[in-house]
């Protein structure tokens, strides 16, 4: 591969050419189209036909949303609540980044179609904030250092919030159980399993 | 990526049926999902013609655990949690207890439904060795008949079960057992957690002193479904549960599945080891 | 005596910990952009192919297609590379593995270009597909790539002393060879980038989970033909890399940067695992081949190495990463006489470049499971053979470098491991076992008839005779930063606001590994002031200057250098400040601490710091500074191998205490106990978090990752079938840091982040071999592995086989 140089007005009239911009001269002006609305652009293309009228408990909050039926419910969390918090990594229900509370369980909402969250109650890790006060979880996870990269944080401390909600008081074991479902790259494992014993002590 | 699909939310049994009735060809039941949705995800040729869903998680008619005269009745959609926490089915039906507290993780178990697990019927299905070994007995209903045959039966290859498109497992029944049972279940996976089971086993025997008056035995993994082993169960009644023949009704089994799967590429691993875990199994089993 | 710190390695909780726990920390795939469009890969299913024709007719048209990129769209380079320029940004004349591009559909809706994508026609002519780097080797193998003389991409030497007449004065030798395989990094967070055109003249603008904004932003201007400063790089918050969010993340933006200026419209691009796992580097498969000669004592007399690194089809990182193989295969190990060949090889599978590690974990399991063979020939136990040849100050390396000017703390971090674990005791005990490990590799051997697998009774494990018990251990020296590699110089920025409140960037990037905080520690240490009163900065490539790549366990050392400096520029600039204020001569010295600054000789005399950056605003003094830390020279001669290559090491012992059950073939980890001197610990969290993931990783890499690979294609996509550790898998880790002296870094502060993962395989290895009497030379240590000695493959292609 020859090398070509960068600085060359050469190249750049072939970065011109190559792009099919109008714009003549030496100087590279940009092609910038106009911005299109936001939410314009998160929509789907698909037909509207094959909505569904969703009511959707996010929260607390019940949002009115019109969904396709092959929607998951982490999409809809992320892409039109954007409560971008719920995390998808594999997609497969393998790794736990997508936890939710659906009516009070633990839940892959990667594995869930969106549609069939409707009448029940579902809490992302925006939920779990009270106001300007972090939950005791969120507490426990600052204080104990159950974080590295924080990417698989949010489903760590939602599995855990199901774990303290049907068992306030768990041993070890039942955190190392519970936990075990939501994979941490940067293994921080003993931390986080640090954390959710500390919040069951602080809670 | 999950293809353009429709979805119908029934409020009970009969709407679901009756959906199911009505587009044969292309719609499916989800329950839990946990199968399903991966599936679609990476296309995978068994759902390619779905078009429709019957979603029916959580439906009422389907989600009770109830013991009666004939058995415990287990609804279609109980969740793996569900089975778990169950006391009845800790204390009388513990394997099944056992295989459910197995089956991924916590979020998995709190959607994946039993009917769901052995009517997908993958090879390594964990509550289908502990279900044949209780002889469960399940009821298949549709908007033209209800009928009940026994799980074995039902289970044909992987993947494919005798459900018709428009059939719903609803019920699940395991006969009563007599307490003199005693058995095992276990699981090999290549990981604590979140593991495709490699090889599991249950186990259970009704001895008689030290005579083996009846036993049942089931695999899954090894196989290509999960399965009975009668003759080698038929081999073992009337025999004394010592070591010698323990050992030899484990090598039975190892030669069975060899002559049910042929040569497989995991051959080399899980001959061996299921006839030695199978082994220690009946010594658990036995001598407790 | 060690310097008393009022906040270095004290347990400090993340500065970014907040934004993390509530879900409010932004990475890539979070951000959107009005107007945005997405970029969706073309590639066609094929290993090794000519590139006949590309028909885009069926897509171009479309109106879910609002453009087509491919490499004639390139302005620039249509070819990179970190060393090598031999990567193309889009393929044109040939694939040489299934994760190559051949284009990239842009548009409005992701899933319509999904579908979209399989449209494109490419009329292609399959070449031979070579997946074994010795065979790519051979003088008559088909050329990967056509415009080199061979397939080989590298080829270090090292030669000391004569490795024939050592060997000819050794009582033994002991030949092995080793195998380990393809590693994916499994970052939690696929890659994702969005590329914003600029107006005017500005260039573009790229967001992402990048590891290396200024490696990124050098390609993605020669891909555009950009002067450097008209790309803008910053980076998202980064959900994991470990060396792997480098090249990928770097093509990536040259293409997510190439669709935006077609477009004119932010483009994103986000991968699904399976596009991850498919495209992304790996760590190398190796091949080492070990022969030692030893005297009846112990002492190494010569070793002989020759490894074979799998570059795939990409030479990436290729060259660096086997150089610190060749540095290090001997481990730290007195050996006169050594001679190393360490060839990186193209072939036809994913192509593998930087992983945490970085070319040690390889030759370290080889290398430490020869040491306890040797020990075990001599009846040693695996601490004395250490001990015999173990580095210890003034020691000199392969490379012929004298250790002196800092702690050569080999020996202590041995004995402490040691000490801990109540090692050799327990070494010994479980040398004496009952019933071996079955061998059904030998059983499978005798007949292609199947009747072998069926057990004879006395093959039968007795139920006590299942699990076994093994310890072992594993230690290393690793050379800290870059080395001989390259420039080795870090910037950092620090601004002191007139409420004595500090914004603080450093050219290095946080890799999640906490970096933030460790140098708002260093700021706050040097300042007086508290971690808290440090806001650091989000990365820009704009704002601070290149400082290199997040590599080589460079950040704390490198980086808090740097930021040391800038923070002690600002407080002698605050000093002159106080002098004259106080009217102090010029040699007065101050105690800066919990906020307050005090005469040295009359804490009386104090101000509180917010006071006095007032002051020193006021006066017009200026208050920011950049920190400038470059590391100090290092001399390679590439010939012979010879040279101080690095300028300073660390030194690490792991124990591994393992139960293996002999009858599955499972390794449960019951502990670990990691041993590592990173010279000064600043954030004791921090140091723990880093022990803990490499730990895990590392056993990751001993018993469950493997990348396979048939005939090129990835068989483990996703992780379903790429099983990293869950909380589950492994029992305790238990860090342990002895410290050492070190003239460089913040107050002698070192490396840590790679040391804690290359022990952890090879202690693994280690103390299967003391449960189980049986050595074992390929990872992982599998299931298979265990009873078979090899490696099974599922010969469908369906997910979930059993």
């Amino acid at each position: 591969m020859k090398k070509k140089s960068v600085s060359s007005s050469l190249s750049r009239r072939q970065f011109l050419k190559g792009f099919g911009s109008g714009v003549a001269g030496s100087v590279a002006l940009n092609k910038i189209a106009s911005a299109l609305p936001l939410q314009k652009t998160l929509e789907k293309a698909a037909n509207d036909a094959n909505r569904t009228p969703l009511n959707l408990s996010v929260n607390g909050k019940t949002y009115r949303l019109s969904v396709e039926p092959n929607r998951t419910l982490a999409e809809v969390i992320r892409e039109d609540l954007q409560l971008t918090g719920t995390k998808v990594v594999c997609n497969h229900g393998e790794c736990g980044a997508c936890t939710v509370l659906l009516d009070g369980e633990a839940v892959y909402s990667c594995h869930i179609l969106a549609l069939d969250a409707e009448g029940k109650s579902v809490t992302t890790i925006e939920g779990l904030l009270g106001g300007e006060e972090l939950h005791p979880l969120q507490k426990a996870f600052v204080k104990k250092d159950g974080i590295q990269c924080g990417f698989c944080t949010p489903g760590q401390i939602m599995a855990a919030q199901a774990l303290l909600l049907k068992n306030p008081r768990p041993a070890k074991e039942d955190v190392l159980e519970g936990m075990s479902g939501n994979l941490c790259r940067c293994g921080a494992y003993p931390k986080i399993i640090e954390s959710v014993l500390e919040a069951a002590k602080t809670d | 990526m999950i293809p353009e699909i429709g979805y119908i939310r029934p409020r009970n049994l009969r709407e679901a049926l009756e959906a199911l009735g009505e587009n044969r060809e292309t719609i499916r039941v989800i329950a839990g999902g946990t199968d399903i949705i991966p599936g679609f995800h990476i296309n995978s040729r068994r759902f390619r013609d779905i078009r429709t869903l019957v979603d029916i998680s959580g439906l009422p008619d389907l989600t009770f655990v109830d013991l009666e005269n004939d058995g415990l009745h287990i609804g279609g959609a109980v969740t793996f949690t569900d089975i778990v926490k169950n006391p009845i089915i800790r204390e009388e039906y513990p394997l099944l207890a056992q295989a459910a507290f197995r089956v991924g993780s916590v979020q998995i178990r709190n959607r994946a439904t039993i009917a769901g697990n052995f009517v997908n019927n993958a090879p390594c299905a964990d509550s289908v060795p502990p279900l044949l070994v209780y002889d469960a007995v399940i009821k298949i209903q549709s908007t033209r008949s209800e009928k009940t045959l026994p799980l074995e039966d039902f289970l044909l290859k992987p993947y494919k079960t005798q459900l018709q498109p428009d059939e719903i497992v609803s019920e699940i029944v395991l006969p009563p057992l007599k307490k003199e049972y005693r058995g095992e279940f276990y699981k090999l996976g290549r990981r604590r957690s979140v593991a495709i089971s490699r090889i599991t086993l249950a186990v259970l025997v009704k001895l008689q002193d030290r005579t083996i008056e009846d036993i049942r035995i089931a695999s899954g993994a090894v196989t290509p479904i999960g399965r009975r082993f009668r003759e080698l169960e038929d081999l073992a009644k009337g025999e004394t549960a010592e070591v010698d023949f323990l050992k030899e009704l484990s090598v039975k089994l190892g030669e069975e599945i060899l002559k049910i799967t042929g040569l497989r590429w995991s051959s080399a691993y899980k001959l061996p080891v299921v006839q030695q875990m199978f082994y220690l199994l009946l010594r658990r089993v036995c001598n407790r | 005596m060690r310097k008393k710190f009022s906040i270095v390695g004290k347990p400090v909780v993340r500065r970014d910990g907040l934004e993390k726990v509530t879900g409010q920390a932004k990475f890539a795939d979070d951000i959107n952009v009005p107007g945005q469009l997405y970029g969706v890969m073309v590639r066609i299913p094929v290993s090794h192919a000519k590139i006949l024709s590309v028909d885009y007719s069926a897509v171009e048209n479309h109106p879910a297609v609002a453009a087509i990129c491919h490499a004639g769209d390139i302005p620039g380079a249509k070819k990179v590379g970190p060393i090598k320029q031999d990567q193309p940004v889009f393929c044109y004349d040939k694939v040489v593995t299934p994760g190559d591009v051949i284009a990239m559909l842009v548009g409005e809706s992701e899933e319509e270009l999904l579908k979209l994508r399989d449209l494109v026609k490419v009329e292609y002519e399959p070449l031979p597909v070579l997946t074994d780097p010795l065979k790519a080797l051979k003088s008559d193998a088909p050329l990967i790539h056509p415009d080199q003389k061979s397939n080989l991409i590298v080829h270090h030497r090292l030669r000391k002393g004569d490795v024939d007449a050592g060997f000819a004065e050794s009582d033994y030798i002991l030949e092995q060879t080793y195998t380990t395989p393809f590693i994916e990094h499994a970052y939690i967070e696929p890659e994702a980038v969005i590329a914003v055109p600029r107006e005017g003249d500005k260039g573009v603008h790229i967001t992402g989970s990048i590891q290396n904004p200024f490696t990124t932003r050098k390609i993605v201007a020669k891909v555009l033909g950009f002067p450097l400063a008209k790309v803008r790089i910053q980076q998202a918050e980064l959900g994991g890399s470990f060396g792997g969010k480098d090249d990928i993340m770097n093509i990536l933006s040259a293409r997510a940067a190439l669709a935006a200026l077609k477009t004119g419209r932010p483009v994103k691009i986000r991968y699904r695992r399976e596009d991850s796992i498919l495209e992304s580097y790996k760590r190398h498969a190796y091949h080492l081949h070990y022969k030692v000669g030893f005297n009846k004592d112990g002492k190494i007399k010569a070793m002989k190495i020759d490894v074979v690194a799998d570059g795939g089809a990409y030479s990436s990182m290729t060259p660096f990463v086997t150089w610190r193989t060749v540095v290090q295969a001997t481990g730290p190990y007195e050996t006169e006489n050594v001679w190393t060949d360490v060839r990186g090889v193209y072939t036809n599978n994913p192509y593998t470049g930087a992983m945490r590690g970085f070319g040690s974990p390889q030759p370290i399991f080889a290398q430490e499971s020869i040491m306890d063979e040797i020990a075990i020939q001599l009846g040693m136990t695996p601490d004395e053979i250490r001990r015999i040849n173990g580095f210890k100050p003034g020691s000199v390396t392969a490379t012929g470098h004298k250790l002196e000017n800092h702690d050569v703390n080999l020996l202590t971090v041995l004995e402490t491991a040691v000490t801990k674990t109540g090692f050799s005791e327990k070494w010994k005990k479980n040398q004496r076992r009952g019933k071996m490990l079955p061998d059904y590799a030998a059983l499978e051997e005798i007949s292609a008839n199947p009747g072998p697998f069926i057990l004879h009774k006395d093959d039968f494990l007795e139920p006590d005779e299942v699990y076994r018990k093994g310890i072992g251990l594993a230690v290393s020296f690793r050379g800290c930063s870059l080395g001989a590699e390259g420039v080795d110089a870090v910037a950092a920025y620090l601004s002191l606001q007139q409420d004595g409140s500090a914004y603080l960037l450093s050219g290095l990037a946080e890799n999640g590994q906490g970096m933030r905080t460790t140098y708002s520690i260093v700021a706050a240490e040097v300042l007086g002031i508290s971690p808290d009163d440090v806001f650091y900065l989000d990365l820009d490539t704009g704002y601070v200057g290149d400082s290199g790549p997040t590599v080589a366990s460079r950040a704390t050392l490198m980086g808090g250098g740097a930021t040391r400096a800038a923070a002690e520029i600002l407080r002698s600039r605050l000093e002159n400040v106080l002098r004259q204020h106080w009217n102090l001569p010029e040699n007065a010295c101050f105690v800066f601490r919990d906020r307050q600054v005090y005469a040295e000789n009359n804490p009386e005399r104090k101000i509180a710091f917010a006071e006095l950056c007032d002051l020193a605003y006021n006066q017009a003094v200026n208050l920011a500074a950049i920190g400038w830390y470059a590391g100090p020279k290092v001399h390679w001669d590439e010939t012979v191998g010879q040279g101080p290559a690095y300028f300073t090491y660390v030194y690490g012992c792991q124990v591994a205490e393992v139960t293996v059950n002999i009858a599955t073939g499972e390794v449960y980890v019951d502990r670990v106990v990691a041993v590592h001197d990173p010279g000064t610990v600043i954030n004791l969290l921090g140091a723990q978090g880093q022990v803990y993931g490499g730990v895990t990783q590392g056993a990751g890499y001993g018993l469950w990752e493997e990348i396979s690979v048939d005939k090129g294609f990835i068989r483990e996509l996703n992780f379903d079938q790429y099983l990293i550790p869950t909380s589950k898998d492994i029992g305790e880790i238990v860090p342990i840091f002895v410290e050492g002296e070190d003239q460089y870094g913040p107050w002698g502060a070192k490396s840590l982040g790679e040391p804690t993962l290359e022990l952890t395989a090879a202690a693994i290895a280690n103390a299967v071999r003391n449960a189980t009497g049986k050595r074992f030379f390929h990872l992982p240590l599998n299931l298979e592995e265990i009873l078979l000695s090899k490696k099974l493959h599922p010969t469908s292609k369906n997910r979930g086989s059993a």
